[in-house]
């Protein structure tokens, strides 16, 4: 690829373009709403109204499951913050990693097997758009919407969080300082991850749902595992947070970069 | 006159399949080359090839003096492409699609909607501006991607099947426009297309390509030229010809071939002079004759010819 500096101007024309028209699929936009709306307000609603009841729900043969560093500072609160703080504070944390994830992947599938898909792509090719301001424009189309997305639906999570569980807790209690490290360092490297494998299987897919199927159903979940699993240590401790999300970073950008030096007109145009 | 386009040996495969083999050709500026073939033959890969979008893996080409595979984003500023399914995002509307386009090419602000308006005006697609092009036919989408492939007013176009789906009062709107762009604009247009008699109008130079091999190029009176000796010519005799006038006919020196028409009899003779003594001949034989008139074979003739040519040599 060039060498030159990026075209701003142009990579504006394609963000636009693709996010003009993802806008007005609903079958795009309803699920990157409901499901952030359903895990980041409605799931920390029902759980803070479960903990304001009369009823306490005891948590304490749960927590004696899991790793005692986990589990020692729940177990140290008052018997009817355990719930809240179990959940909202701890649990959630790998489901929201969800919100990223698919955000854009979603996005990055219609974005690159969309254009096939859409008999688009070859206009496309047509035009005098460098390789590389291309490739960038694709990404950001997906990177940067799943972040924002992530980080409204994160703030979002906050207000409903600290609000409903207000009067049990008395205090503000997300964000956390590893909360923090999850929003602004972790999530943005689960969406370039997302986005580097539906890079390199876009390449290959001849349709969005088949990208999705490939890149949704078997190598996304498998991810989500992982980065889930490891969420909980995530929560432990700052440090380990930092590197696991720089472990995420590391192998979303090798995808990236393994994906930009297939992205060439010569073999976009091939597979026509 | 600069050479527009200069391909020269130009090869391409893709796997174990033979896309293009050796294509060498020139065109001149304002020239429309009509490139013709079956399916397979050639014809996109060579349109790709030729803008860039494709590398060769031999040969190479030169287009308004650009190498496309190390000059491609220059050329293709200068060039435009109707592709042969329009390509529009059907989720946008048409000005929209225009509009994309119209900033990729730098067309921005007051300029660039200037330009979309006059263009959508043009194509007759004003009122449908705003919809989606979803709910577009055939022949709205083919008008507005020709719209997008003139924003930017390029000096050689590739047109892939312009005019399929188009009705025939737009067929004719296009062909005029694509003949006004070579003759009275200087632009070069590749034109790949199924439909002979609209590549007849406008094509000055044609090129057959079978199977990723070029089997012919050149003007289509020059390719006549070389397929047929002498001269192929209608007489209208009111009727179609009887046994024994053929025989006559057949019999004079000078004619090479006769087959009856509804009318009366096609002949090849050798020049106009057989013409002219096979008239009188049948004049003084008491035979009606109406007319006689030489026919200039047409691209689709030279066309037809040419493939049989190709399965003839195949069978051989």
């Amino acid at each position: 690829m060039a060498r030159e500096r990026l075209h701003w101007p142009s990579i504006r024309a394609v963000m636009r373009k693709d996010l003009s028209a993802v806008g007005r699929s609903k079958a795009i936009v309803l699920p990157m709403l409901i499901v952030p709306f359903l895990m980041l307000v409605v799931l920390p609603t029902v759980i803070g109204l479960a903990a304001r009841s009369q009823t306490n729900i005891d948590v304490s043969r749960f927590l004696s499951n899991i790793p005692g560093d986990l589990a020692r500072p729940i177990l140290r609160l008052p018997v009817r913050e355990q719930l809240i703080v179990l959940v909202n504070g701890y649990l959630l944390a790998p489901l929201f990693l969800i919100v990223p994830l698919m955000v854009s992947a979603v996005l990055a599938a219609d974005a690159f097997a969309g254009e096939k898909e859409r008999r688009t792509l070859e206009s496309l090719l047509h035009l005098p758009i460098a390789e590389r301001d291309l490739f960038v424009a694709k990404l950001l189309t997906a990177f940067v919407p799943a972040v924002l997305l992530s980080w409204i639906g994160f703030v979002c999570f906050a207000l409903v969080t600290n609000t409903v569980a207000w009067p049990v807790m008395h205090r503000i209690f997300v964000p956390t300082k590893l909360w923090l490290v999850m929003i602004f360092w972790v999530a943005p490297g689960v969406a370039a991850l997302g986005l580097g494998v539906m890079v390199r299987v876009s390449a290959r897919a001849r349709t969005t749902q088949e990208a999705n199927q490939l890149g949704g159903a078997v190598i996304l979940p498998l991810i989500f595992l992982a980065v889930g699993q490891a969420s909980g240590l995530l929560l432990v401790d700052i440090w380990i947070a930092l590197v696991v999300g720089a472990f995420v970073w590391v192998i979303a950008v090798w995808l990236c970069s393994r994906g930009a030096h297939r992205f060439t007109r010569d073999q976009l145009a091939a597979r026509l | 006159m600069n050479a527009a386009i200069e391909a020269h040996e130009l090869s391409r495969t893709f796997g174990p399949t033979v896309a293009l083999d050796g294509l060498s050709f020139e065109l001149q500026a304002g020239e429309v080359l009509a490139l013709l073939g079956p399916n397979g033959a050639g014809k996109t890969t060579t349109v790709r090839l030729l803008n860039g979008v494709l590398r060769p893996d031999r040969g190479g080409a030169r287009v308004l003096g650009l190498d496309p595979v190390t000059d491609g984003e220059a050329l293709r500023r200068r060039t435009g492409v109707l592709t042969e399914n329009a390509g529009l995002d059907d989720r946008l509307t048409a000005r929209e699609n225009l509009t994309f386009v119209a900033r990729i090419r730098g067309l921005e602000g007051r300029d660039g909607e200037r330009r979309v308006d006059e263009l959508l005006g043009r194509f007759g697609m004003s009122d449908r501006a705003g919809d989606k092009v979803q709910g577009f036919s055939t022949g709205q989408r083919k008008r507005l991607a020709l719209a997008r492939a003139l924003l930017h007013d390029p000096e050689v176009l590739f047109l892939d099947e312009p005019t399929s789906g188009l009705d025939p009062a737009a067929t004719r709107d296009v062909i005029d426009l694509i003949g006004s762009l070579a003759t009275e604009h200087g632009r070069t247009v590749v034109l790949c297309t199924h439909f002979l008699p609209e590549a007849g109008r406008l094509a000055h130079r044609m090129a057959v390509l079978h199977g990723g091999h070029l089997e012919a190029f050149g003007r289509p009176d020059e390719l006549a030229a070389e397929l047929w000796d002498g001269l192929e010519a209608d007489v209208d005799l009111g009727a179609p010809i009887d046994d024994r006038t053929t025989a006559l006919v057949a019999a004079l020196d000078g004619v090479t071939a006769a087959t009856a028409t509804a009318d009366g009899v096609r002949v090849r003779v050798r020049d106009r002079e057989v013409l002219a003594a096979l008239v009188a001949l049948l004049v003084g034989r008491e035979v009606p004759v109406y007319g006689a008139v030489p026919r200039v074979p047409t691209l689709e003739d030279v066309y037809f010819a040419i493939e049989e040519r190709k399965e003839r040599d195949r069978g051989a």
